[in-house]
């Protein structure tokens, strides 16, 4: 029995999603109310399931990929389909017939340009619909066993059938009601869609689709809108104008072209009021041509015109200010939130992180575009020197090299990578002296990736130990602090460059975590380039926290909490190198990285209520250190699924600007500083803030001991929960 | 116009400023503030003798230290010795800077405790550590450096009956090429000995072998003795990794850099090594021994007095000028041995508080005690005092207020002057009542008739 539910689950799943996919979506419950609004006429809405239950089967047992299968990907064209035969047709044997293999066709011809169009990375929409509909048009005037239908005429008695008195009352106290007509054509041309031409569908739809999406909303008005002035400019043509074309074509672009397909923003609202009016020269041109053998564009005009957008706007060589969706969420919410959350937190993903090549304290004595010599092609360059709290550099008289406090330090390798040049053998200066001649003195420069590369410089002589073609691990030893070159007094010169050579021009390029003592504090900072007088140096790391942290790929962990499904989590590594916990019982998905300094979350996907969810909000950024004690601060992506009003201002007006954030904050305290058995807690909280007012809404304590997480806490529905985290052995 | 101050006759012969082969000539230039509070005041309001200790002094020579090791070596931590000076309030500003305690017997230990140092921050060194002292430590986490076998033994009984795997580390001596050989402590390198201990408490499985700890001296004037040093440490630490397969999670190399100060019998001007010196010997020869980033041990010292001696001043006033039957000159003080015993080690460098004449004069500095070795200085140049004036004695701050007695005289206050150049009695004059409050009296003997 379970197992039978177990199979029979994705296909109700796909054939909700074959519904709501239409309008952009995967809400299961939006689409199960486009299911009822389809029965409003019985007819086409039987054959709608029977299309949607056939192209399904047909996906699933021809073995297509089944998450796809159970997205609706192969079965929302076969839906409309059905809701169109079923609209125009007869029932008779001939029709099932026809139905069913038009229907496997179409789960064919979807197939087909999945992977033709896939390859320019766009989508095939409705064109499988239009092909086998145009197909099914052509020949039923020669088959005598299918004949069109007269219910449309008399559809009143199809209402009675399916809803009695009641529903006919609603229909007809709706369409009597005195809405002014430019209301009634837009929630008109919402139903047509389903073939359908009736207000209440119409504004059951539009509900529904407010509540999926506010951005989708909005991109429905806006289209109509544009569709509704350019017809009336143009000077009305008919077959422009009529709400099937309306529904399908006009909104169904905006929406597309607006929102869905790419990133929602001025600009793409600003390509809807583009999109729409080309679209409607293709409805009239095109009509003029299928119109030849008697065949209506349907939504041809829609296809046509996202492609030719889409194709156009991955085709510019800049990216420009129209992002194409890189993740579809099926939400424009999700879509924009998540690409807006991963281009502050995650752009800097894949630089090569390079770490201050020293051990200890020291400052930078001249910073980029510094005023003595980081001037012209040399400017990217930061001077290092040891002070003491007075800020001398030296002790007793300051006149050898040996009596400053950098001179002879250790100097490590920022990254890891290959040693590309070597100089050695220069002289010390005295203090005081430069030497011109070899004005970069002895050096190491450093090959981290293809054109990327690390010099130091000003090094002691003879005091390099790394060849060229070396591997150097980051943090090895390699070299000390001197006083050689253009070097008046011992200090590190560290440059990063695009060239192999010593001598070559600098490059910006941050370095990735350090900590810089300002005057309110030590303050963590990532991905920046440290300033002119700031003392720098790199967290100490704790190694059990470090190691609690670890999840590699294999590691098992139970995690109970009482009055919440355990979660059995196991972590995961993807092709693409992108590890993910990943938890056997709730199917969540919380994708991570981390590094020696910080372990992060980069997303996550699946059941909120799960407990991997709530570690996900509370490890969502995590330094592994705790000297200095210095806060980890970070952004969530909004969640769109909140029904709150300060939640849909922010929606509607998402596309144009953010006022609400969703913020977080951790810091570890050491609980017992035993140096063997540290025990430490990692607090962080979730606050909400809605243009200046914040609020709490989450707090997490996570316990690490043993080198390994214990425990967190969090509250959900005012109660106060902790998961007990257990790790399993395979 | 103020009385000028009198000047005895003096008759001197005459020297260029040149240098003899007794250094420089000495300077004695007034000291009249110390960390910008006057020295009148301080006598004035604490008394005489009166020991001053300079917060930011301590501060400064604790980052100094740090710095200094902190810039060559990845992990690095300082132990306070708590012999050097357990006054509370000092300890806790070293506490305060990050460092751990480092003590050597029960008293110490239950100080360290006492001002907050987590048990397992504290380093217990010390030939004689009494059982129910072993007891309290090993319950509280903390370090415990072996000094001999029969130690090693009790530990093992003691763990087998608590139930509580004991953190160990062993102390090792060995022959770093200097005299004397401080081989009374600990276990020899040389002879195997400290490689049996290691192999003891390993098989023992009761105890947790975490450290290695050596201690090769005192006022140590060569830093390439500390590098011999690490490396034997090294070398005991990669056999116990590698024979033995024990990650070995800190080196303790001791303490031992020595102050400013001027050793009896050194000749002119003996410049020390300073810490700058010992950190690179310390730190290469550990980062090029071959450990692996990850088992790189951490570094433990237990510097005391490079910390802490020249944050130390002792104010004093002159009660009395005298001529000896040879015909030197003699200046007693209201200070002596018993409030000063590191004047059995230095020749201080003692100063006048108010200006004074440019012309010295040798002359033997006495204590006040009635005792013949109460000597300060047996021969100083300084300028002719008075009855009543001032004077400032140097770099006291190690071992002084740990050692002194109450021996005809009582000990004085100690002030404290902090970061914004306040002063704080951290500890109060004696008086007659604490000294007799342990005393006890028959009842026989109650009545002296």
């Amino acid at each position: 029995m379970t197992r039978l539910v177990k199979n029979i689950a994705p296909l109700g799943q796909a054939l909700l999603n074959s519904y709501s996919l239409l309008f952009f979506s995967n809400n299961k419950l939006f689409g199960f109310l486009l299911l009822l609004v389809s029965l409003f006429n019985p007819y086409a809405g039987l054959a709608g399931i029977v299309a949607a239950i056939v192209s399904i089967s047909t996906a699933y047992l021809t073995g297509l990929n089944r998450t796809l299968v159970r997205d609706g990907l192969y079965s929302y064209n076969a839906v409309i389909i059905g809701l169109g035969m079923g609209t125009i047709y007869n029932y008779s044997i001939a029709f099932w017939l026809l139905l069913f293999v038009i229907v496997v066709f179409s789960v064919i011809i979807s197939l087909m340009l999945q992977f033709l169009l896939g390859k320019y990375r766009l989508p095939f929409l409705t064109i499988p619909f239009v092909l086998c509909f145009w197909l099914v048009m052509l020949v039923t005037k020669d088959f005598a066993s299918i004949d069109f239908t007269y219910r449309n005429i008399y559809w009143i008695n199809d209402l009675y059938s399916l809803g009695d008195k009641p529903l006919v009352n609603l229909i007809m106290f709706m369409e009597n009601l005195q809405v002014p007509p430019l209301i009634a054509a837009f929630f008109k041309a919402l139903s047509s869609l389903y073939f359908q031409n009736n207000m209440l569908a119409g504004l059951l739809i539009a509900l529904g689709m407010l509540i999926h999406s506010r951005i989708i909303f909005s991109l429905i008005v806006l289209g109509f809108v544009a569709a509704y002035g350019f017809n009336l400019v143009v000077g009305a043509s008919p077959e422009g104008s009529n709400s099937y074309l309306m529904g399908v074509n006009y909104i169904l672009v905006a929406v597309a072209v607006g929102g869905f397909f790419t990133i929602p923003s001025l600009h793409t609202y600003l390509w809807v009021l583009f999109s729409v009016p080309l679209t409607f020269l293709i409805v009239v041109g095109l009509g003029k041509i299928v119109g030849q053998w008697n065949l209506p564009v349907y939504s041809m005009p829609f296809s046509i015109t996202v492609l030719c957008m889409l194709y156009f706007f991955s085709l510019k060589a800049h990216a420009g200010k129209v992002v194409l969706t890189p993740q579809q969420y099926y939400s424009p919410e999700r879509n924009l939130y998540n690409y807006l959350n991963s281009r502050e937190r995650l752009s800097n993903m894949h630089k090569v992180r390079l770490h201050l090549p020293f051990i200890g304290k020291w400052m930078v004595s001249q910073g980029y575009n510094g005023q003595i010599t980081h001037k012209g092609d040399w400017s990217k360059a930061l001077d290092f020197i040891v002070v003491d709290s007075q800020l001398k550099t030296y002790e007793q008289a300051g006149s050898e090299p040996e009596n400053f406090f950098c001179f002879g330090k250790p100097v490590l390798a920022p990254a890891d990578g290959f040693v590309q040049q070597v100089e050695d053998h220069i002289d010390d200066n005295e203090i005081g002296r430069v030497n011109n001649r070899q004005n970069w003195g002895n050096s190491i420069v450093i090959r981290h990736a293809e054109g990327l590369y690390t010099k130091l410089s000003h090094l002691k002589k003879n005091s390099i130990r790394v060849k060229a073609q070396d591997y150097v691990k980051r943090g090895d030893i390699i070299a000390l602090c001197g006083n050689s070159g253009r070097s008046p007094e011992p200090h590190l010169h560290f440059q990063v460059q695009s060239a192999p050579y010593i001598g070559s021009k600098t490059l910006t390029y941050p370095l990735a975590l350090f900590v810089a003592e300002r005057q309110c504090g030590p303050e963590v900072k990532e991905y920046t380039v440290p300033e002119e007088t700031d003392i720098v140096f790199r967290p100490v790391p704790s190694l059990p926290l470090q190691k609690a942290f670890e999840f590699l790929p294999g590691f098992n962990l139970t995690v109970t909490a009482e009055g919440i499904p355990d979660g059995r989590w196991e972590v995961f590594t993807d092709a693409l190198n992108n590890s993910y916990i990943y938890c056997h019982s709730s199917k969540a998905i919380a994708w991570f990285r981390h590094n020696e300094e910080v372990f992060y979350f980069t997303s996550f996907e699946g059941d909120r209520d799960s407990l991997l969810y709530y570690f996900y909000l509370a490890a969502y950024k995590v330094y592994l250190s705790v000297e200095p004690a210095v806060p980890a601060t970070d952004i969530f992506p909004l969640q769109p699924n909140r029904f709150t009003i300060r939640q849909w201002l922010q929606d509607i007006a998402s596309p144009f600007v953010i006022f609400s954030r969703l913020r977080y904050r951790s810091l570890n305290r050491l609980v017992s500083a035993d140096f063997l058995d540290p025990t430490f807690s990692v607090e962080s909280t979730q606050t909400a803030q809605f243009l200046s007012s914040k609020k709490t809404v989450h707090n997490f304590t996570i316990l690490i001991k043993e080198s390994r997480i214990i425990s967190f806490s969090f509250r959900k529905n005012n109660k106060n929960y902790t998961a007990i985290c257990t790790p399993r052995d395979y | 116009m103020p009385k000028l101050k009198y000047e005895r006759p003096l008759i001197k012969k005459m020297v260029a400023g040149m240098m003899d082969k007794f250094g420089a000539q000495g300077e004695n230039t007034a000291v009249t503030h110390i960390d910008g509070v006057t020295v009148k005041s301080i006598i004035e309001k604490y008394g005489s003798p009166v020991f001053v200790l300079s917060e930011q002094k301590m501060r400064q020579n604790y980052k100094t230290a740090t710095r200094a090791f902190g810039t060559r070596y990845p992990r690095v931590q300082f132990a306070w010795s708590y012999k050097t000076h357990y006054n509370n309030a000092v300890c806790n500003v070293f506490h305060q800077e990050g460092s751990w305690a480092e003590v050597v017997s029960g008293f110490e230990y239950k100080k360290a405790l006492g001002n907050g140092v987590p048990g397992a921050n504290i380093i217990f060194n010390g030939p004689d550590k009494h059982t129910d002292e072993i007891r309290l430590a090993v319950e509280n986490d903390s370090l415990l450096h072996i000094d001999h076998f029969e130690e090693l033994y009790l530990l093992i009984d003691l763990a087998a009956q608590m139930d509580k795997k004991p953190r160990v580390a062993i102390r090792v001596n060995m022959d770093t090429g200097i005299y004397p050989m401080w081989d009374r402590f600990g276990f020899n390198y040389e002879n195997g000995q400290a490689w049996q201990a290691i192999n003891k408490i390993v098989e023992s499985a009761k105890l947790q072998l975490v450290g290695l700890h050596c201690h090769i001296g005192t006022y140590m004037l060569s830093s390439a003795a500390y590098g011999v040093a690490a490396s034997k440490l090294c070398d005991l630490a990669m056999n116990c990794k590698k024979q033995l397969n024990v990650t070995i999670k800190y080196l303790d190399l001791g303490g031992g850099f020595p102050s400013a100060n001027t050793l009896k019998g050194a000749y002119g001007l003996v410049p020390t090594p300073t810490v700058d010196e010992f950190a690179e010997v310390i730190t290469t020869t550990i980062l090029n021994y071959g450990f692996i980033t990850e088992d790189l041990p951490l570094l433990i010292l237990e510097s005391g007095r490079v910390l802490i001696d020249d944050a130390g001043y002792l104010l004093g006033t002159v009660l009395a000028n005298k001529k000896l039957s040879d015909g030197r000159k003699a200046t007693i003080m209201d200070f002596g041995v018993n409030i000063m015993f590191t004047s059995f080690w230095y020749d201080h460098k003692i100063s006048p508080a108010q200006e004074a004449s440019q012309f010295n004069e040798d002359t033997v500095m006495y204590g006040p005690l009635c005792m013949n070795i109460d000597v300060v200085r047996e021969s100083v140049n300084l300028p002719l005092f008075n009855r009543g004036d001032h004077v400032v004695v140097h770099k006291v701050g190690a071992y002084n207020m740990t050692q002194w007695m109450q021996f005809i005289a009582m000990r004085p206050n100690i002030v404290l002057i902090d970061t914004s150049n306040q002063t704080h009695v951290i500890r109060k004059a004696e008086t007659l009542a604490y000294l007799e409050e342990l005393e006890l009296m028959p009842d026989y003997l109650k009545k002296i008739k």
